[in-house]
């Protein structure tokens, strides 16, 4: 009825290709009959949609105690006093503690000892930590937290990366605001340089992002004894909790026992932060002897945690005549905000995936990380790559404008390939390399050519437009965090036949619980529902590191097959004494072990189960998997930073009303080289939710600092996409054998994230014709872009 | 968390209502509440007593001689799909299906997104272009105001504490033989739905059988301390035949009758283009006929 | 000291009464006093919808609701929606079988929205994707939640 903001109207049509076949069907390694790569229910959701599932804000205990933070409103400041008493005098409150009431170590860092718990004479960025008030209810702790006073004296602080590394700079910690560099130094840029005949320079300013997650920050801290404690805490990583709040409360690795909740959402949210809430909330429970639980609210969890890091890319790249790149050279400014966090890691990946999957003879890449008075940058789904492809890919595109050639045809011609296989950092990729199957796979579900051949002439102030993207993602831990790439499980076959089965690696949503329950039962030969993933718990399986890196899936499931192995050396025994066959004869299969080629003989795995029970043999098996420790050279960049490698390419396809300034992402078409599907409904779980978060990333999710202070703090101004904007999405799953994980499985869970914000960004430009280096595109940024082209650009001048 | 309040009374009828309201001078009534409660949980309103009107029977829309009533506790939803407000008023129905998101729509009431007078209230300038009259109650009386003299500045309206809005009252007129009426609501922000407006506008214009523009009012949000017609713009057009040069000028003349500001959710400037750009829109549409 | 006062309405089809404080919301009578934390929170100010329940039949955020104000009224909440035997509503089903949950926090609100539509007959894709949007969902990007939303109203319509 109304004359509507131009917003085309949205059907939904999703198509996927490939993967309903069996692998063996498909050309590759087949695996006896089970759930894998099926959709069987996923083991959590029928709790969940129930309301059944208790997250941490779902669990009290009688006396437990309300925990709130008094934090800092303003970024840099010198700390003149302390008082606590008006918060003491708020009725209910049972404790009000500062730094010095911290047993242990007072610090926090994830990885650098930069990062106090509470702060004594220093604040450094919003959030930082003045007092813990513990109190009866949480209406009282609140209060009191507010009442803390602190006398600060404001000092000058810096907001700007690239800023920050002026001589004259205030300095946010002694030692200077270039905290490190990191390289990639390959081939001879002068060389190359003279052989380009195209040369694009550009710099990119790429906005930082919120988790916004939907269950925000919590944990509850219980007291056992005088001499240990639980904590039960959504997270992603129990055991850097319980290495944090070990330190904090001076206490053995073994007296903290680490519980992950059911956990609300992560995407990096909750990987290293938690530990912070974690030990406030475990001082406190030590001074208290009593139960402690913290809960965040919205508007402090959007203002104090770590957020995706806000980056300044600076490029020049070129190719030559027939667009084959020659040469790239990547200045990265990293805003870190006021302490390292895990900004260093998040570099690694960042500065060995700026360059993306293309062959470029000669590589100078300098990544800095920046200490500024801003909020700090965390862990965030795709940890620094979707930044720097957002650059990478925007310039790809321009050379191709630049050379009067197709993108698609541009990236033909630079993408890497089973003849191409060196990467920037000289790394040669092993097994099958995707990148030109994705790319083609992705633009034929778009109807790339078809697009550009008749673009769609909408109503008059419509343009359209089609931008690509084209990503490698290096899957698991960088070489950096290679002593953390190790984990655990833990298997225990009940007299019953049904399995617990425990590991290390957390499900906050993205469904690890179902990919190790698939993985178990194929393993075992029994039905998902056989299987019991419990939660992880730090006192059950060893440390298996954080759940990050899309590396869930995978190091579970490798822990998980390694403890069947060796529950099999029993189980393969007790099974052909029953089936009269030899132990190497024994295979396991829909619920039934089998003489191997005589399905007629078998026997239930049930059966097995129980009389290995009777037998009193054990019937518990641990796991453990390690990655093959790999060499590089980080001062050159040089060497092999990941395992293996998964490629990923989404095309996006747009309408822009421009005089408004409104993007609406139409359809995205996602092709995925997944190496092999473990459970096919959370792969396109992960391939769509990745997707629309990195959409919000993209078009609307503006976190606005002034001072660094965060001016938009809540979901009113804080704009994550909601149901109305999710976009048509196309999947394409490509299965392979090669390097990868259980039964050949690549992470998918980054992959799915990093490409889209940069295909939008590149099917925008190519539907006004003009480049937008600036994320996210919100209705301002477009308008300002189109600049004196909006054709009511004149009001303005009248208006002055 | 309890929001920090004392007490809440739970009146049975506007009489009672109103006579609290009389004797608890700063208590703060409270219908929806999806405006209030979330200003008194973040601190941005403060009240030691509030007064629930759920119970006082300010809901429902009413067809009268005079044009249309609908009482202050009317939700959003109900306004969005109710028969004559679809087809007298679109512009207010399009608002109304656009205030926050459907859980909002089914709890939001008209009277209390009047009386929270957020410079970007949806049907705000929804309802000044219909000419809207608001009606004031006190334990001393009823009384009737232009919607515009309601409107004093960000969150502040000409209300007294003991007063309370019980109705909004949209003068229904016919159109007449040969003369064309257009009446749109638009809004811009950066996602489609669940949005507050960045910009937005309401026009409603009668066209004569000759063509010129008999009646014009135009109003907009989020582009002033309040909502606001645009006062310039229709003395321009009213009585004049709509042509290319007309709305170009009209355009620029907008741009005096709004005075818009920086902030979180854009600048002056884009706002400025919005609002060229959302009455070019609306006067194409008035010449397409 | 705040005030207490009394509420008596219909929770999941029995009669209730409470006492709580004068400023107490309904989520939080929901959850702390009526022992129901199916209904989440996750923004505290209507925005993200994960304390949606019905009142009298329609979904409202539970986090902006007096608790007071329900007088009189029926409230459901994600725990009741499927009725009294316990039972899981079709569409909770249809989101099970669909993978429409993903870390579940804003399933109980999105599950009660869904019910809502699916009660108001209401199969246009795009009218739906509106009323649905005042449920964000940081996980699942949406659609298997449409998808759950087609399959339960298939279901129902035999």
């Amino acid at each position: 009825m109304a004359d509507p903001p131009a917003r085309p109207v949205k059907g939904r049509r999703s198509k996927v290709e490939g993967g309903s076949a069996r692998a063996a069907d498909r050309g590759l390694h087949a695996t006896p009959p089970g759930p894998l790569g099926g959709s069987h229910a996923r083991p959590d959701a029928s709790a969940k949609v129930a309301g059944l599932t208790r997250y941490v804000g779902d669990l009290a205990l009688p006396g437990m105690l309300h925990a709130a933070l008094a934090t800092s409103r303003v970024a840099s400041a010198r700390i003149r006093s302390l008082d606590t008493r008006a918060a003491l005098a708020v009725p209910d409150v049972v404790a009000v503690l500062t730094a010095a009431d911290v047993p242990g170590q007072n610090s926090i860092g994830a990885v650098f000892g930069d990062q106090p718990l509470l702060v004594t004479d220093r604040v450094r960025m919003v959030g930082d930590r003045l007092a813990l008030v513990a109190a009866r209810t949480p209406e009282a702790a609140w209060i009191a937290a507010r009442a803390v006073r602190a006398d600060l004296e404001a000092i000058p602080g810096v907001h700007d990366p690239v800023a920050a590394l002026d001589e004259g700079s205030p300095t946010v910690h002694d030692g200077g605001n270039l905290f490190r560099t990191l390289r990639v130094v390959k081939g001879k840029i002068d060389s190359r340089r003279s052989k380009a005949t195209v040369i694009v320079e550009a710099e990119y300013h790429v906005g930082g992002q919120d988790h916004a997650y939907l269950e925000p920050q919590g944990c509850l801290a219980i007291p056992e004894g005088r001499d240990r404690l639980t904590i039960v805490a959504s997270c992603q990583c129990p055991f850097y909790i319980q290495h944090a709040v070990a330190k904090v409360l001076g206490l053995p690795l073994a007296a903290v026992r680490v519980e992950q909740a059911p956990t609300g959402g992560g995407f990096g949210g909750k990987e290293d932060y938690p530990s912070e809430p974690a030990a406030c909330a475990a001082l406190l429970a030590w001074h208290t002897g009593r139960p402690v639980r913290l809960l965040f609210h919205r508007e402090l969890d959007l203002q104090v945690t770590t957020k995706r890091h806000a980056m300044v890319v600076r490029h020049r790249w070129g190719a030559d005549a027939k667009g084959k790149l020659q040469f790239a050279e990547v200045e990265t400014f990293m805003d870190a905000g006021a302490y390292a966090g895990l900004s260093t890691v998040v570099a690694e990946r960042a500065n060995v995936s700026c360059i993306g999957p293309y062959a470029v003879p000669a590589v100078d890449v300098k990544t800095h990380v920046v200490y500024t008075n801003n909020l700090f940058g965390g862990a965030y789904r795709g940890f620094g790559a979707p930044q720097v492809t957002w650059a990478a890919e925007a310039t790809i595109d321009k050379l191709a404008r630049e050379l009067g050639l197709d993108p698609l045809e541009m990236r033909r011609r630079n993408a890497l390939d089973g003849m191409a296989r060196t990467l920037c950092t000289g790394q040669k990729l092993v097994g099958p390399v995707l990148a030109r199957e994705v790319l083609e796979s992705a633009t034929r579900m778009a109807d790339w050519d078809a697009f550009r051949a008749s673009r769609p002439q909408g109503s008059d102030r419509l343009r359209y437009g089609m931008g690509i993207s084209l990503v490698l993602y290096g899957c698991n831990l960088h070489w950096g965090g290679q002593q953390l790439d190790r984990s655990s499980a833990v298997v225990i076959l009940q007299p019953d036949g049904s399995v617990i089965v425990r590991v290390g690696l957390t499900d906050m949503g993205q469904g690890n619980l179902t990919a190790a329950q698939t993985i178990a039962a194929q393993a075992l030969g029994v039905a998902p529902a056989a299987v019991q993933v419990w939660q992880p718990d730090t006192t059950t399986v060893g440390d298996s590191g954080p759940t990050v890196a899309s590396r869930g899936s995978q190091m579970s499931g490798m822990a998980i097959l390694d403890a069947v192995a060796r529950l099999r050396t029993r189980l393969d025994p007790v099974a052909a004494e029953l089936l009269g066959c030899a132990a190497e004869e024994v295979e396991l299969g829909g619920g039934f072990a089998t003489v191997r080629g005589q399905a007629d003989r078998r026997v239930t795995v049930a059966t097995v189960a129980a009389e290995m029970a009777s037998r009193r043999l054990e019937c518990i098996a641990t796991g453990w998997y390690r990655t093959t420790p790999r060499e590089f050279d980080s001062e050159t960049g040089q060497g092999d930073p990941y395992e293996f490698y998964a490629m990923a390419c989404h095309v996006a396809r747009v309408a822009v009303d421009p005089e408004l300034g409104l993007v609406t992402v139409e359809e995205v078409s996602a092709a995925h080289d997944v190496g092999r599907t473990i459970h096919r409904q959370a792969l396109e779980g992960q391939i769509q939710g990745g997707i629309v978060q990195a959409m919000g990333w993209g078009v609307t999710e503006a976190l606005h600092l002034r001072d660094g202070v965060l001016v938009n703090p809540n979901f009113t101004d804080y704009i994550i996409p909601t149901a109305a904007d999710a976009p048509n999405i196309n999947i394409a799953v490509l299965e392979s054998d090669g390097p990868g994980g259980p039964y050949g499985a690549k992470g998918i869970g980054e992959p799915a994230f990093i490409p889209t914000a940069a295909a939008i960004r590149n099917a925008v430009c190519d539907a006004l014709g003009l480049e937008i280096d600036t994320l996210p595109l919100t209705p301002p940024t477009v308008v300002a872009a189109l600049g004196d082209r909006h054709p009511l650009a004149w009001v303005l001048e009248k208006s002055r | 968390m309890d929001l920090p309040v004392q007490d809440v009374l739970r009146p049975r009828s506007l009489r009672e209502a109103l006579r609290v309201l009389a004797d608890h001078p700063g208590a703060r009534p409270v219908a929806g509440g999806t405006d209030l409660v979330v200003q008194l949980r973040d601190g941005r309103r403060q009240a030691e007593l509030l007064v629930d009107l759920s119970r006082v029977g300010l809901d429902g829309i009413t067809e009268t001689d005079r044009g249309i009533a609908i009482g202050a506790g009317t939700t959003m939803d109900v306004i969005a799909t109710h028969r004559a407000v679809r087809t007298h008023f679109p512009a207010l129905a399009t608002a109304a299906s656009q205030v926050g998101a459907w859980p909002i729509q089914c709890r939001a009431t008209l009277g209390g997104n009047l009386a929270n007078a957020s410079p970007a209230a949806d049907t705000a300038p929804a309802l000044l272009v219909a000419g809207a009259a608001v009606t004031v109650a006190s334990a001393r009386g009823q009384s009737q105001l232009p919607l515009e003299e309601l409107f004093v500045g960000p969150g502040r309206t000409s209300l007294r504490s003991n007063e309370l809005i019980v109705s909004v009252l949209l003068p229904v007129s016919r159109t007449g033989a040969g003369r064309r009426l257009v009446e749109r609501f638009v809004k811009v922000g950066p996602r489609r739905e669940q949005i507050i407006s960045v910009v937005c506008m309401a026009g409603r214009v009668v066209v004569a059988a000759d063509g010129r523009l008999e009646l014009v009012r135009l109003a907009f949000g989020s582009v002033a301390p309040t909502p606001v017609r645009a006062r310039a713009t229709e003395r321009l057009l009213e009585r004049r035949v709509l042509d290319d040069r007309l709305r170009q000028e009209a355009l620029g003349v907008v741009q005096e009758d709004v005075k818009p500001i920086d902030d979180v959710r854009a600048p002056a400037s884009y706002r400025r283009l919005a609002v060229a750009t959302l009455l070019d829109r609306f006067l194409a549409e008035v010449a397409r006929g | 000291m705040a005030e207490r006062v009394s509420v008596t309405f219909t929770l999941n089809g029995e009669r209730r009464t409470f006492t709580v404080a004068a400023g107490r919301r309904l989520l939080d009578l929901l959850r702390d006093d009526a022992g129901l934390s199916g209904t989440k929170e996750g923004c505290g100010a209507g925005e993200c919808g994960a304390c949606t329940v019905l009142l009298d039949g329609r979904p409202v955020t539970s986090c902006l609701v007096l608790a007071a104000s329900v007088e009189g009224r029926s409230v459901v909440t994600v725990e009741g929606l499927g009725g009294a035997s316990g039972a899981l509503h079709p569409f909770q089903r249809a989101l099970v079988e669909k993978g429409g949950v993903q870390c579940g926090f804003c399933t109980p609100g999105v599950a009660v929205t869904g019910a809502a539509i699916l009660a108001q007959g209401i199969s246009e894709p795009g009218e739906r994707a509106r009323l649905l949007s005042g449920n964000l969902c940081r996980c699942t990007g949406y659609s298997k939640i449409f998808e759950a939303l087609e399959a339960a109203r298939e279901g129902s319509n035999g």
